[in-house]
């Protein structure tokens, strides 16, 4: 099944491809032999119950989590024993579920910290404040400026982050992980705690941003129909194992993925056919 | 009441707390700073004692230059010391790194105090004079305080800077940013350990004795107290905790060993009264704006 699903899409080769991956807590297994491949330029969804293994799938893609066994590919090239800041520089960023922002530092700052490691600029300028240092931290605050603009951030640039509404917290944490110049973009549960029209707002936002950005977006959420009409590709994790993958008409009359969120019965794969 | 010798400690400890302040402004909770003082007194103690081409003469003078020459190695000596030992226990959090640097310190001191080129625990007198009055020794610790405290303004505008404050907030977010945390961490813990033994380098001549005392957990607690009271959020605040609570205690002799209990009280009243210290990035807004870089578009260079 699942050397089926990489074949057919192998058409291009992925971005991103987990092999295999395991991740045991103790006795629980998190994560049970996932594949997964994601194309350049898709939007790719996860879902999945609670605790299906969903986030730890995040943390083992981003490093911060080490993987009990399998293999992260980057371009075709393993990553799995690669620091989170390696593979940031790399192309690979995210965001939280819960919301890891830099509290005590201003929205603005939250950005100029995330743009500092793609200026190559030695510790040693900054110290003399070298005209090269001068020249990098103007190009940092104009980028900075920028994603706050696209975001619809720049009124709140001089603000404590700490300070902000939810709303405002969540636009401010994809602004910081698109700071770092991704390729790929790890959204995990953006729309938790949206009201339906920031929800609305945030599908629409999500498409720009790929498209000014040219990103690929492997993105988590609960909320299903948002994501039926956003992906372009979808995976379903229950108790740590990928048990569907493919489009999102696929994936919804999928009789295992009824299963996983309705429970068996009689009543469920009726309605799945219907 | 205050003479040139007290304000040569006050600077003292002034210094001792922008050490104890870096690896606090990139969240890492440091007590190791004693052991990088006493690491440097020693060093400056053993060279300007042993040494004869470092020109002590028999009348207990000193040479500036040598003195300076001593500085700098002092500071060196504690900063590849922080380096070896960072890279270790720089892994561990919080209370954990606490505790293993605290083991430093005593691991430090029991060298110190065990060596046998150390004097074991009456240590080292008659430490030569490059100054016959205080004065100089005050010039000096202003010219190290200036340097040190430059370093830490200069920092809190600068990459390295932000990325320990963003380590500070939340280490792993920093990590996923693409910071190189174990780097940064490093680095704050090597400033902090040269601060520290360029301090102790001239404490030992200042002092004109030096043993294992010196840098004991003591110290620590005392160190500690001047960051908590002072506040962590800018470099100005260890600064002026440093210099009030080296003041104190000698302003309030009667008291005696009372002292220790005060800087307790300190530890324990301050972020209940002060939560951020007496001096606060608020506080520096609204008395001019020196703490914090204004966030506007405009850029002057």
């Amino acid at each position: 099944m699942s050397a089926a699903a990489t074949a057919s899409s192998a058409a291009t080769a992925p971005l991103l491809e987990v092999q295999e991956l395991s991740c045991r807590f103790g006795g629980l297994l998190a994560l049970d032999r996932v594949s997964v491949a994601v194309q350049p330029g898709e939007i790719f969804g996860l879902i999945g119950p609670n605790g299906a293994g969903k986030t730890t799938l995040f943390n083992l893609i981003s490093g911060l989590t080490p993987p009990s066994g399998g293999t992260v590919l980057w371009r075709g090239e393993a990553i799995t024993a690669l620091p989170p800041h390696r593979r940031n520089r790399l192309g690979l960023a995210r965001t939280f579920q819960n919301l890891r922002l830099f509290d005590g530092l201003s929205v603005l700052e939250n950005l100029l910290v995330a743009l500092q490691p793609r200026s190559r600029n030695s510790s040693l300028d900054g110290l003399l404040g070298s005209a090269r240092f001068h020249r990098a931290e103007r190009l940092r605050r104009e980028t900075a400026w920028q994603l706050l603009d696209e975001l619809g951030l720049t009124a709140l640039a001089e603000r404590e982050a700490g300070t902000l509404a939810y709303g405002d917290r969540r636009r401010l944490e994809m602004a910081r992980a698109l700071a770092t110049g991704p390729s790929l973009l790890l959204l995990d549960e953006p729309a938790a705690g949206l009201n339906p029209a920031e929800k609305e707002q945030l599908c629409a936002l999500i498409q720009q941003l790929r498209q000014r950005h040219q990103l690929t977006v492997l993105i988590i959420e609960h909320h299903v129909p948002l994501l039926m009409r956003l992906c372009d590709r979808m995976a379903v994790l229950d108790f740590g194992r990928r048990i569907a993958l493919g489009s999102p008409e696929q994936i919804r009359h999928d009789p295992r993925v009824i299963e996983a969120y309705l429970g068996s019965g009689p009543q469920g794969a009726g309605e799945a056919t219907a | 009441m205050i003479d040139n010798g007290l304000l040569v400690q006050m600077l003292l400890g002034a210094l001792l707390g922008l050490s104890v302040y870096l690896p606090l402004a990139a969240g890492q909770l440091s007590l190791a700073t004693p052991a990088f003082y006493a690491v440097g007194g020693t060093l400056a103690a053993l060279l300007s004692t042993r040494w004869r081409a470092l020109g002590a003469t028999a009348g207990g003078g000193f040479p500036v230059p040598s003195l300076l020459l001593e500085l700098l190695l002092g500071g060196l000596l504690a900063g590849v010391l922080a380096l070896l030992v960072g890279r270790l226990v720089l892994r561990l959090r919080g209370i954990y790194l606490a505790i293993a640097t605290i083991a430093l310190v005593e691991i430090v001191r029991v060298a110190i105090l065990n060596l046998p080129f150390t004097g074991g625990a009456i240590g080292i007198f008659s430490i030569p004079q490059p100054f016959s009055e205080a004065s100089g020794y005050l010039l000096m610790a202003l010219l190290l305080l200036a340097l040190a405290g430059g370093l830490c303004h200069r920092l809190e505008a600068m990459p390295m800077g932000r990325a320990m404050a963003a380590i500070r907030d939340d280490e792993l977010a920093a990590a996923c940013m693409g910071i190189d945390t174990t780097r940064v961490k490093l680095t704050a813990f090597v400033l902090s350990a040269m601060v520290a033994g360029s301090s102790g380098a001239l404490a030992a001549h200042f002092l004109n004795t030096w043993n294992a005392r010196q840098g004991s957990f003591d110290v620590s607690v005392t160190t500690l107290a001047f960051v908590i009271l002072g506040g962590s959020r800018t470099w100005l605040g260890p600064v002026l905790g440093g210099l009030l609570l080296t003041a104190l205690p000698e302003l309030l002799r009667p008291v005696g060993d009372v002292r220790l209990v005060l800087f307790g009280l300190v530890i324990l009243l301050g972020p209940v009264l002060a939560p951020q210290g007496l001096i606060t990035p608020a506080l520096l807004e609204r008395l001019g704006g020196a703490g914090r870089e204004p966030a506007s578009r405009e850029d002057h260079p």
